[in-house]
């Protein structure tokens, strides 16, 4: 009966405050963000708009989508996403799976892949590789760097050493082969791993855009989050030489705010079916007997 | 044991085989032979194709009529009536990851632009250091055209920067001395309180006083105060929401983070006498409200919010700044705002504001062998500001200007086919902004007395808002107040080390005396500090650039006397 007691009911009172506090930081900047989008410039410039339009008007949503840059961002991030996924998870399931049983000279490998997780080559020599490779201006510049994480890789191969061993052996036995006990029996018993390595893959790809800044010299070819790396956080100035036109680009907060809002979508629309696994995801990849 | 001597073999043959790879990969060289290009009747034949760099927001604004970036009515003008193709083969956004791009150019992975517009110092002194950009010292005494000549001439402080032992690296951008700030003011406040526009810095706190005493705006509420200016990166930002005036008031033509050429000595303008009456003013102001609660957060483009919400009485901006801030006569109705000059000194002197003269420098692939069609083409760009030639009203019918019942019009809403926006040339040639010789808005004051619009500068001068055209014409009138900082050079070796410690402890020094967190002897606490962490040694080096940019006279061994 603890929880009558005083104390439990005053740590419960504050545990409700606190996250329903928790909860409006996160929803509230977003729920400013659509208000914004949906208000007419005057009102944004002279900072009137908190929570609710002011002057409603859905012009901003008309001009994101009749611009052929922001569309286009979106079917580069889409397809950027898609591919890098696979991509990934491709090399991530076979590695992972290989990497799970004993053989000699895993530990070596296991080391290499680890070692790319502490020190990286830094900018200049991924740039300079890309470029020699005639990657710059694809999208392969984008997908392929990161396709294999050593992270999720060790996620991953966690995962799949808590499957039992004799589930692999019983089918070796049924005559099976390696391709398909992984694909029959790995894959399904590890969704919660896949799926959460899987979002944040698709995470990653969707918010990157340091890269596409990087190897596209054509905008045109930017993904969604470089575009608007371009539109939203350049246009704070902080340099005072700035051409006219980008002077008279700069007030229109709401059309900013409509294209972050738009961007932020798809990935909010999936977040929640792949959510649930993620807690089982994690412990169980993390935890080693 | 074994295991581990395994290990080590791997690592060195995994070693060894990368700097094979790397060894062998250095191995190609390029030999293109481009097919000699030869100028006959001002035109190129074979074109001949230019490369260039360019820092730009492709995102901001659009290319209409489905045009891109190397394919747009500026570059197909090129191609048919110079033989010449501008291609971007580089291009970056903000200014962090432009540098960042060029440097990643500079490793030699991929060709250099022919033409690079750069606008860093420190990343001007890296290219010239490379041994990457071409010396142009004789291209521009042999190509330049003279139109060109005459306007290189009149700033002869904008090659200081490029000038490395007596050889010229590269040249100004377009340069032209930049408009100066003018006061916005809400008039119908001025008028409700029958009080006329301050000159005096006596006059402003009066007016300012009132702005947030007398209710201005007459809704029985005190909520209302006299100026907004930001002061969250310095107290001159230079181009809007500025108090450097107040500054100005009381040190004359030593500004804050400035430097000043002193009778042939650069002197650094946060550390001058007169700063501390300054800042003992804004304190008193800050303490009694007439400022804005929250200067020290808000960046210069936060900080006018105020104004077009319709609390703030005033603000200090180019001209230009009408445009971004007349949405309070929207907001509030009667508003009103006109635009007047800065407030005289308390010797009587106008005050001062910095400027610019130009926004980066070009700079040439050292391989670049066609100076002479870059000076052709960058010579043309010029007939829109001459108004002359080819672009005589704008760059091109219908994008930045259009021809309606025969009258040029500047209003994109009134072309023949309505756009939202002007297409500017920013987003089509290699410079940013439009190469302008109108100065500070010397056709603004022709208009006003009385010139007729008959030129494409002109009809577009007047094509602006009355209260924007008054902020121009005020601005040419007082240009002697404007003063392009004297250090253009690249970071001196002390500055790369503490200059950001000297800079924060400025900031962190002024703001809490505004503030009132610290007393006002506060301020000569830090001039002493500031001279002992390092400012004297800066201070001389400086000057020691100065001097040596200075001792080789370029502009004659360019031609340009």
């Amino acid at each position: 009966m603890y929880h009558k007691t005083t104390g439990y009911r005053v740590f419960s009172y504050f545990n409700y405050a606190f996250m329903i506090l928790a909860g409006l930081a996160c929803f509230l900047p977003l729920l400013h963000l659509l208000a914004q989008s949906l208000s007419s410039k005057a009102a944004i410039s002279g900072n009137m708009v908190s929570f609710w339009p002011v002057g409603f008007n859905v012009d901003a949503y008309v001009k994101t989508f009749n611009n052929s840059n922001f569309n286009g961002a979106m079917l580069t991030s889409i397809t950027r996403t898609v591919l890098g996924t696979t991509i990934s998870m491709f090399i991530l399931t076979c590695a992972g799976y290989a990497l799970s049983k004993e053989f000699r000279g895993r530990n070596v490998l296991m080391w290499f892949f680890i070692f790319t997780m502490l020190f990286s080559g830094g900018l200049i020599p991924s740039y300079i590789l890309i470029t020699a490779l005639g990657l710059k201006d694809t999208i392969w510049a984008l997908v392929l760097p990161g396709a294999f994480g050593a992270y999720n890789l060790i996620l991953l191969v966690n995962f799949f050493k808590t499957i039992p061993k004799a589930l692999e052996e019983a089918a070796f036995i049924d005559g099976a082969s390696f391709f398909v006990i992984l694909s029959k029996i790995y894959l399904p018993l590890s969704l919660p791993g896949i799926a959460t390595v899987s979002l944040f893959i698709m995470v990653g790809h969707w918010n990157s855009w340091f890269d596409g800044i990087l190897y596209m010299s054509d905008a045109s070819k930017y993904p969604l989050a470089s575009f608007l790396q371009t539109v939203v956080v350049q246009s704070n100035m902080q340099s005072m030489a700035m051409s006219q036109s980008e002077v008279a680009a700069m007030s229109e907060q709401s059309i900013k705010a409509a294209q972050i809002f738009v961007s932020t979508l798809p990935i909010i629309l999936v977040y929640p079916f792949l959510q649930r696994y993620f807690v089982k995801g994690i412990v169980l990849g993390a935890v080693k007997e | 044991m074994r295991k581990r001597t395994d290990l080590w073999k791997m690592v060195s043959i995994v070693i060894l085989s990368a700097i094979l790879v790397a060894g062998c990969s250095q191995g190609e060289s390029a030999s293109e032979t481009a097919p000699a290009s030869v100028l006959k009747d001002g035109k190129y034949d074979p074109p001949l194709t230019i490369t260039i760099a360019k820092q730009q927001d492709e995102n901001a604004g659009k290319y209409i009529n489905g045009e891109t970036l190397n394919d747009n009515v500026l570059t197909r003008w090129g191609e048919q009536n110079l033989g010449i193709q501008i291609q971007t083969t580089l291009l970056g956004g903000d200014a962090s990851q432009y540098n960042t791009k060029l440097r990643l150019a500079l490793t030699g992975s991929e060709k250099l632009p022919d033409v690079l517009p750069v606008y860093d110092t420190m990343l001007v002194n890296d290219l010239i250091e490379s041994g990457q950009v071409k010396e142009i010292t004789e291209d521009i005494s042999t190509y330049m055209p003279d139109r060109l000549k005459e306007i290189y001439k009149q700033y002869p402080t904008t090659f200081n920067p490029v000038v490395r032992d007596g050889k010229v690296y590269g040249m100004a951008i377009a340069p032209n001395l930049t408009e100066g700030e003018v006061m916005l003011i809400r008039q119908d406040w001025l008028d409700q309180l029958n009080m006329k526009a301050p000159t005096t810095i006596e006059e402003f706190e009066q007016v300012i006083a009132a702005f947030t005493n007398e209710d201005p705006d007459g809704n029985g509420k005190k909520d209302t105060y006299g100026f907004t200016f930001s002061g969250k990166d310095s107290y001159n930002t230079g181009w809007v929401s500025d108090p450097v005036m107040i500054f100005s008031a009381y040190t004359g033509k030593r500004l804050p983070r400035q430097w000043h050429n002193d009778n042939g000595k650069l002197t650094y303008g946060s550390v001058a006498d007169g700063n501390k009456e300054a800042l003992a003013k804004l304190r008193d102001w800050y303490a009694k409200g007439y400022l804005n609660k929250e200067l020290a957060t808000q960046g210069a483009w936060d900080a006018l919010s105020d104004f077009t919400e319709g609390k703030a009485g005033i603000i200090i901006g180019r001209p230009w700044l009408y445009d971004s801030v007349k949405d309070v006569e929207k907001n509030v109705e009667g508003a009103k705002i006109s635009a007047y000059p800065t407030i005289k000194g308390v010797n009587g002197d106008k005050t001062y504001q910095s400027a610019q003269l130009n926004d980066g420098v070009f700079m040439f692939n050292k391989d670049f062998q066609n100076m002479e069609a870059f000076f052709l083409y960058y010579d043309k760009m010029y007939d829109a500001a001459f108004s002359t030639g080819d672009f005589k009203y704008g760059y091109a019918q219908g994008y930045d200007y259009d021809i309606v019942n025969n009258e040029v019009t500047f209003d994109p809403t009134k072309f023949n086919t309505p756009l939202e926006a002007v297409q500017g040339v920013g987003k089509m040639a290699f410079t940013k902004n439009t190469p302008s010789v109108d100065g500070p808005g010397q056709s603004y004051y022709y208009l006003a007395n009385g010139v007729k619009a008959d030129t494409g500068v002109l009809i577009q001068s007047a094509s602006k808002d009355q209260t924007t055209q008054d902020g121009y014409r005020i601005s040419y009138e007082n240009r002697d107040i404007l003063l392009p900082n004297a250090f253009n050079g690249p970071p001196t070796p002390t500055m790369q080390n503490v200059w950001e410690q000297l800079t924060t402890m400025e900031q962190e020094t002024f703001t809490k005396i505004i503030y009132g967190n610290e007393p006002l002897e506060a301020f000569d606490t830090f001039v002493k500090q500031w001279h002992e962490k390092g400012g004297d040694t800066v201070i001389e080096e400086v000057n020691e650039w100065y001097n040596q940019a200075s001792e080789t006279d370029v502009m004659t061994l360019m031609n340009l006397k």
